[in-house]
């Protein structure tokens, strides 16, 4: 499929030149319907502008604003909410928090994805049913997923009871309410959510691996190990670079899972920077609101935009 | 489409060289995904289903067991009276139905137009556009804009955020599938004297079916499910959609959640979503599989 789709983008200009003989000349035509077509893209690129780049910008201004629900005017303030989220020690526990957040889930979710797409990258009958199986949780909202992990993860629920069952004694940890634990916990359940589509990715990449390469090396005497790590990872690169780009993106902006689960505690061992955010706003704190917000945006940026250029000269250089 | 020989190839190999480790490691394999997917995804829809047929004071023990006591009936009165369910399920389908056709629409729309173009301005909107999928929506002033054009807290104000939102992600999807497809058929369609909008209508949109299918099952999965833009975008009990809701009825009970409601009311939530999606099930997790990331 990979191959199908490639080859009449590369194929395209050769073939334009074979066709000299055309009775209609490609060259003479298109810039008359390039007229017509850019008012196509007209509604989306207003309402992306209107609606997500100018928010986007005013995120900016807002973060060095005095802008909160106890005035109608809004000025601007300097640095003065990071300053005043610094001093209240609420700034870089998020930053920490989000941090460690993602990388947890990024963890998780990479290696249980990569592991069920390595198991079920063949389409047989069984498989699919088990890819389905495994797709049920993403469409599951967030926030439903965080009830029912909450169910399974309570003090005398299953997971509890489950490694009662299988440790010696009576297992009781709060995982959700123990200060250790909590993080991963929480990283867990957003890595339950995703799994299943981002398996999906990777099988897809796993197909676009010319069988001949692995054929070819299962000949001189590689075994399955060494064919993972010498072929299959390295060509999956830019399924995996697409996949760590979007879990990171996700995982930094978290909130919905956590809301249910442990809504920022025990203490602040779960507050990521969209929930300080979510309650600095309901405190009626814009401007530091706005702040925090400029921070996933800035830490976003920093960690899946150079993945992803990363990913775009790799595919112009192939 | 070389699966069919890689097929045969691939059985070839295996009859040869692999045959007999090939088939004791396959049912290893098979043995661990089920005992992987069994506390992974069979028993936490398990307790969710069960426990909220359950009675409250049976359903707070979270047991895996069946319910003595069957309070089906009792707990859908409560999620659906109390929890608002209706209402919620209402603004859902008002809010994710028109927003997912506009994404669609617009999104082709603009791929077709971004996918042909030779101009440079178009090339920077089309960038412009797909950084949309990574950056994190600005939601504080999302909320001030709308308060400046009269929508805060509606319906219309949070699908039109949540359009633009998600309108990247389309584009980004539909302009890499619109540059694999031979300009042929839409030369044909003009010389025949088709204009811009019957090309699109009737050449474009049907060769477009696949990606189109594939974006929509997201979009679903990601408006259907949103909580975070509906808890600042929406207000009031009337406009809230299901996520919301949901939280609202969980978070009323004060001290402990009260497990049957609250597993009845995740259940029904996520019931609409599971319904549609076992209909396009097969194609869409081919369309997954087979590249349409990469477009």
């Amino acid at each position: 499929m990979a191959s199908t789709t490639l080859t009449p983008e590369a194929g395209a200009p050769e073939q334009t030149a074979v066709r000299s003989s055309d009775p209609t000349p490609r060259r003479r035509k298109s810039p008359r319907e390039g007229g017509h077509w850019p008012w196509f893209a007209l509604p989306a690129v207003v309402l992306v502008a209107v609606f997500f780049a100018l928010p986007f910008l005013l995120n900016a201004g807002f973060a060095f604003s005095d802008w909160s629900g106890f005035s109608d005017e809004i000025g601007f303030n300097g640095i003065d909410n990071f300053r005043t989220l610094i001093d209240q020690e609420i700034f870089w526990p998020a930053v920490r928090t989000t941090l460690l957040y993602a990388v947890c889930v990024l963890v998780f979710e990479m290696a249980v994805s990569l592991t069920l797409a390595l198991a079920l990258e063949s389409t047989t009958r069984i498989n699919t049913i088990f890819r389905s199986l495994f797709f049920i949780p993403v469409l599951i909202s967030p926030l439903a997923a965080g009830y029912i992990w909450k169910g399974m993860l309570a003090t005398n629920g299953p997971i509890n009871g489950m490694l009662s069952f299988l440790l010696p004694g009576t297992v009781e940890t709060a995982w959700l309410g123990d200060p250790t634990t909590a993080l991963p916990a929480v990283a867990l359940i957003e890595a339950w959510k995703w799994s299943g589509l981002i398996t999906l990715v990777y099988i897809a990449g796993l197909k676009a691996i010319p069988k001949e390469l692995l054929e070819a090396a299962t000949i001189d005497g590689a075994n399955a190990w060494s064919r993972f790590w010498r072929i299959k990872l390295r060509m999956l690169a830019p399924a995996l670079t697409f996949n760590v780009a979007v879990t990171l993106a996700v995982a930094l902006m978290a909130y919905d899972v956590i809301a249910p689960t442990t809504g920022g505690g025990p203490g602040d061992h779960t507050t990521t920077l969209n929930i300080a955010m979510r309650l600095q706003w309901g405190q009626s704190f814009f401007g530091p609101a706005s702040a925090l917000s400029l921070t996933v945006a800035v830490l976003v940026i920093a960690s899946a935009v150079p993945l992803v250029m990363w990913m775009r000269k790799k595919e112009v250089a192939q | 489409m070389n699966s069919a020989r890689g097929l045969a190839l691939r059985s070839r190999t295996r009859q040869g060289l692999l045959r007999e480790p090939r088939r004791a490691s396959s049912v290893l394999k098979y043995v661990a995904l089920t005992l992987f997917a069994i506390p992974w995804v069979v028993l936490p829809l398990w307790m969710v289903v069960v426990n909220a047929l359950k009675p409250l004071g049976e359903a707070q023990a979270l047991s895996l067991a069946l319910p003595d006591t069957w309070a089906f009936g009792d707990n859908l009165d409560t999620v659906v009276n109390d929890g608002h369910y209706l209402t919620g399920l209402r603004n859902s389908v008002l809010v994710t139905i028109p927003a997912i056709a506009v994404v669609l629409l617009l999104g082709s729309m603009a791929a077709w137009a971004f996918a042909r173009t030779r101009s440079r301005w178009l090339r920077a909107a089309y960038y412009l556009t797909t950084l949309s999928v990574l950056l994190p929506p600005a939601i504080i002033p999302s909320i001030y804009l709308l308060r400046e054009i009269g929508l805060d807290g509606t319906r219309l104000g949070y699908a039109l955020v949540t359009i633009s939102a998600r309108l990247g992600l389309v584009i980004f999807l539909t302009t890499g599938f619109v540059r694999a497809l031979p300009e042929d058929l839409e030369d044909a369609a003009s010389i025949d004297g088709a204009g811009p909008w019957q090309t699109y209508r009737h050449v474009l949109l049907p060769l477009l079916r696949p990606i189109l299918l594939v974006g929509g099952v997201i979009l679903m999965i990601t408006v259907w499910n949103d909580f975070f833009f509906a808890l600042f975008l929406l207000q009031g009990e009337a406009s809230a959609t299901l996520p919301l809701t949901l939280f609202q009825f969980a978070s009323s009970t004060v001290d402990t959640l009260s497990w049957n409601l609250v597993f009845m009311h995740v259940v029904l939530t996520s019931l609409p979503l599971i319904v549609v999606y076992l209909f396009v099930q097969r194609r869409v997790l081919s369309g997954l599989t087979e590249g349409a990331v990469k477009g």
